[in-house]
């Protein structure tokens, strides 16, 4: 090792600053968001508009009477609520910046390694929980959600956890497309989604195979079983956390590939 | 590297990111196999016997986990082994590498097993006992084996020493046939193209397969059988990790090799990823393999699947583990001892926990965790500084770190006058880059001296931006070698020395001033505070602005500010002046100037000239991709000889444009013009033909001649 090379090693950052170096990425990667309230306003007031007109004014009478159509209705919105701030406002912001040069100068930077993408899913998570607690308590004031609180928290965990694949999924198409047609490319993806994962209304059984391939299914899977609701065609817990990682797995390295290469 | 198949090497500076990285890879094998031993007792419906004890809470998922972790792990140690053992061979020669193998592999092997055998044999027989509650029935006698020897988990040593023999019998049969080295740069071409193209992963697959398809009895679960229980070579064994070993060997001889590996990660773990989601599948319906297409294909699929999480995993590391991390170099190093002693450790608290009501979910971390704390103890306290770390891995580290010099912070640094004695703070060397057909850099050497501001100017399309992209590890270079500060600009740690202005980038315009130097400064060690940067850049004003709502110069200068906050030991400076008004530009020279003085090494592309004229040490031209010239501004002057002699005369222009030694002559009102080789005889001459000419200027050609000149000379 030569001098320059130890000077150089002298500059490495401890633990302490390392962990500050994270909590400033995400602080300012939060900053932006609330800056950006063309961003936020619609993420955080479609949702629970839309819960208010189904689950309330039209479908009301049997919210009401069933308690199995009452939490499917808040979980497909909730679902709806926690996946849209996570893949529109990553993929926009992301495909921004990289056409920005931003990614391109990051990666001339020093920043620990991955502290951009760590930020960027954390604040994802929050703005997604930023998007669901209007939801929660719309329900509740409402009171079309047949849950105790123990369920409210493991329902909430569920959607959070549900959220991470959808940051991941932003990730990608913030990587793959400029930022001015991620919007349009995520609505072709998640808009069918929501449809065939059968968020909406229960499945044909025939359409059953080809719901497995979307991630909202197994998040809505996730959220009633958290709430204790199970039917034939669920499937298991694991396999839907499992499924979950998988697509987060495949959707950040194919991310953090184009990206690694070209910025 | 280190340990059981490489010499002991320090990080290189240039090369050594390389095997940083498959330092790694080789590491993370040998852990996962402490991991996959650690299920072991868990597997749903394992016969007594066949570990050390049957756990009362199996577990499914455990046995899914064992498996995928078991598909490949000693595929990939096998082939870094290659690797690495093709490396030590040409560092030592053939008897110094026997030399150290039979040290390094050779006597953890005898002595190991002398010592480990009979502990795993007493803890073998605690766990029988405490399975059958004290009344161990009489098990069936083992199947007779020709050279049946219970090698235990020490047989990759034994298969490591078979290996080794067989690439030096091959060696010595091809070298003497191919002495002009034809066929070997055959088989380099073939294995980088294979892996370039890419059909690796399909053709290594193949082998293996073979192997295993003959395979009479086959257990699904088992991928590759180990070789535990004989002294003879295994088929299957010698098919698949002979191959992997063979592959390492020869990817170490190809030219490019790495570097296609590296590329191809992402395709390569997807490939293997979605092979062993069938596998799985496939195992579940039938565990035991019978004759037919479905045995056929699995292996088939089984051989591609290995080679994809092989190559994926090596490419991965390569790509996101290159640079030198003080942890895992500790890891790596302690690996090989980890296996070594693992197995009495693991499967001895197998059996202390495995009657626990208590489930896999707690038992399994409590057994991983509990052994990491005892062999990483051990490593450190019995292995790490005596002789057993020396044996093992070739160095005997000291109780106490050596003391370092203490490293000033860059801002009271004393000055370096030009070049201080130490190499180059970064450098291109011999570098070529080309964008499809068009070359962007062809056989480039630049250097950046200590304390100097090199100018590297060009028109456009030169390949300014290339090399500053090659610098800033941004892009990779088809040849030749890019260093910063000592190492490979995609280590971290030489970026932390490195501070960039860049053009077209955009920061975040919703972030106030104030906000984006704190978000920078975040990155380094031994940043400047927020506020002296402001007030360096002259932008104290503009701190709580936000970037969105500045002007293009005022936007300039944030992002000077930006570059400057980290007190970088290199400053790339990409057309830092544009936008600004002169004002701004004056504190930009500035403080560029004071960074000089402060030891700051500074590379500058510029379009004007008499920016790099009033602050370069040296200056590189670039046109068409090469160096056209490169030498101090007095210097690059020199290389234009011409001199501006400018007069009042009423000599004709015409007439001047006769005289011998003229280039070029014009007159603007009564000011006649001219450009001449030399200066002397011209004054001399027009001083004879007009005694009242008046207001005589002689000039030596500045930067701007010279760069016009010369650039034009290259087109």
């Amino acid at each position: 090792m030569n001098a320059l090379a130890l000077e150089a090693d002298a500059g490495m950052l401890t633990p302490r600053r390392t962990v500050l170096a994270y909590l400033t990425e995400i602080r300012f990667e939060f900053m932006r968001l609330l800056r950006n309230p063309a961003l936020v306003a619609p993420v955080m007031l479609i949702p629970v508009a839309l819960y208010l007109l189904f689950a309330v004014v039209i479908w009301g009478d049997a919210v009401a009477r069933d308690r199995g159509t009452a939490i499917f209705f808040f979980a497909a919105f909730s679902v709806m609520s926690v996946t849209m701030p996570a893949l529109f406002s990553i993929s926009s912001s992301l495909g921004m910046e990289r056409e920005m040069g931003l990614m391109q100068f990051k990666r001339a930077q020093p920043a620990p390694a991955g502290s951009w993408l760590v930020a960027k899913i954390v604040c994802g998570v929050v703005f997604c929980l930023l998007a669901y607690l209007p939801m929660l308590v719309a329900a509740i004031w409402a009171g079309t959600l047949p849950l105790d609180a123990g369920q409210m928290v493991s329902m909430s965990l569920a959607m959070m956890v549900g959220a991470i694949p959808f940051c991941a999924l932003g990730l990608m198409m913030g990587a793959l497309v400029k930022g001015s047609a991620a919007p349009g490319y995520a609505n072709v993806i998640y808009l069918p989604g929501c449809y065939l994962s059968g968020l909406f209304f229960p499945l044909k059984e025939s359409m059953l195979g080809q719901a497995h391939l979307w991630p909202q299914f197994y998040v809505n899977q996730l959220a009633l079983q958290a709430v204790g609701i199970s039917k034939p065609w669920f499937v298991s817990t694991q396999m839907a956390i499992g499924a979950l990682l998988g697509f987060t797995v495949l959707f950040s390295a194919v991310a953090i590939w184009k990206l690694a290469r070209k910025g | 590297m280190s340990n059981t198949d490489s010499p002991r090497l320090d990080p290189q500076p240039s090369s050594g990111e390389r095997l940083h990285a498959l330092d790694a890879v080789r590491g993370f094998a040998l852990l996962l196999g402490v991991a996959f031993h650690a299920t072991l007792s868990f597997l749903p419906g394992i016969p007594p016997g066949i570990w050390s004890m049957v756990d009362n809470s199996p577990s499914p998922l455990l046995s899914d986990a064992g498996f995928v972790a078991h598909i490949f792990r000693m595929s990939l140690f096998f082939f870094i082994a290659g690797f690495f053992a093709r490396m030590l061979y040409h560092k030592l020669g053939k008897r110094g590498f026997w030399a150290n193998r039979a040290l390094r592999i050779g006597v953890p092997l005898v002595v190991g097993w002398i010592i480990l055998w009979p502990i795993i044999v007493a803890i073998w027989s605690a766990g029988m006992n405490k399975f059958f509650g004290g009344h161990v029935p009489a098990m069936p006698p083992m199947p007779t084996v020709p050279g049946a020897f219970p090698l235990t988990h020490l047989w990759f040593l034994y298969q490591l020493l078979l290996l080794y023999v067989a690439v030096t019998v091959v060696r010595a049969f091809i070298v003497p046939f191919d002495r002009a080295g034809r066929v070997r740069c055959f088989v380099d071409m073939v294995v980088t193209s294979s892996l370039r193209l890419p059909v690796a992963v399909l053709l290594l697959g193949i082998p293996v397969a073979l192997a295993l398809i003959a395979q009479p009895m086959w257990f699904y679960w088992m991928s590759i059988p180990t070789p535990d229980g004989s002294l003879i070579p295994q088929v299957p064994a010698m098919a698949g990790f002979g191959t992997a070993f063979a592959f390492g060997w020869l990817v170490n001889r190809a030219t490019g090799a790495l570097q296609a590996i590296e590329r191809g990660w992402l395709p390569n773990l997807l490939l293997a990823v979605a092979g062993t989601a069938w596998l799985m599948h496939t195992m579940h319906a039938s565990p035991m393999a019978q004759p037919g297409l479905t045995k056929t294909i699995y292996a088939l699929v089984l051989g591609v699947t290995i080679w994809g999480w092989v190559l994926g995993l090596t490419g991965a590391a390569l790509r996101f583990l290159s640079n030198y991390s003080a942890t895992r170099r500790y890891i790596a190093d302690a690996s090989y001892w980890i296996y070594l002693a693992h197995l009495p450790v693991v499967a001895g608290l197998a059996v202390w926990v495995g009657q626990w009501p208590v489930s896999w979910m707690l038992k399994y971390p409590f057994i991983l965790v509990v052994s990491f704390a005892v062999l990483f103890g051990s490593y450190h306290l019995l292995v790490r500084h005596s002789f057993i770390g020396q044996l093992l891995n070739g160095r005997k580290y000291p109780w106490r770190k050596p003391k370092l010099e203490p490293v000033a912070p860059q801002a009271t640094v004393a000055p370096p006058a030009g070049t201080d004695g130490r190499g180059p703070v970064a450098e291109l060397r011999a570098i070529t880059k080309k964008y499809g057909t068009t070359v962007a850099l062809n056989d480039v050497n630049i250097d950046l001296r200590p304390g100097e501001l090199l100018a590297v100017l060009g028109p456009n399309g030169a390949g300014k931006t290339t090399a500053i992209s090659l610098w800033l590890g941004l892009t990779e270079a088809d040849s030749g070698e890019v260093t910063l500060l000592g190492g490979s600009p995609l280590e971290i740690e030489r970026r932390r020395g490195l501070g960039v202005m860049m053009q077209d980038v955009e920061m975040y315009k919703e972030l106030r001033v104030r906000e984006l130097i704190t978000l920078a400064s975040s990155y380094y060690a031994q940043p400047l505070a927020v506020d002296e940067t402001l007030r360096r850049a002259g932008i104290t004003a503009l701190a709580n602005r936000p970037y969105g709502k500045l002007s293009g110069g005022q936007k300039r200068q944030t992002q000077f500010a930006v570059a400057i906050c980290g007190r970088p030991r290199v400053l790339f400076l990409d057309e830092p002046s544009v936008g600004l008004d002169v004002q701004a530009r004056e504190l930009l020279w500035l403080n560029v100037r004071l960074l000089l003085a402060e030891g700051c090494s500074i590379v500058l592309t510029t379009h004007y000239l008499e920016e790099a004229e009033a602050l370069a040490t040296r200056v590189a031209v670039l046109a068409r991709g090469r160096v056209i010239a490169s030498g101090s501004v007095p210097e690059m002057r020199a290389l234009v000889a011409r001199r501006q002699i400018s007069c009042e005369s009423k000599i004709s222009v015409d007439e001047v444009r006769t005289w011998p030694g003229v280039i070029e002559a014009s007159r603007v009102h009564t000011r006649l013009n001219i450009v001449a080789a030399e200066a002397e005889p011209m004054v001399r001459r027009l001083l004879a033909e007009d005694p009242d000419l008046r207001r005589l200027e002689v000039r030596e050609a500045g930067l701007a001649e010279a760069f016009t000149e010369l650039t034009k000379e290259a087109a």
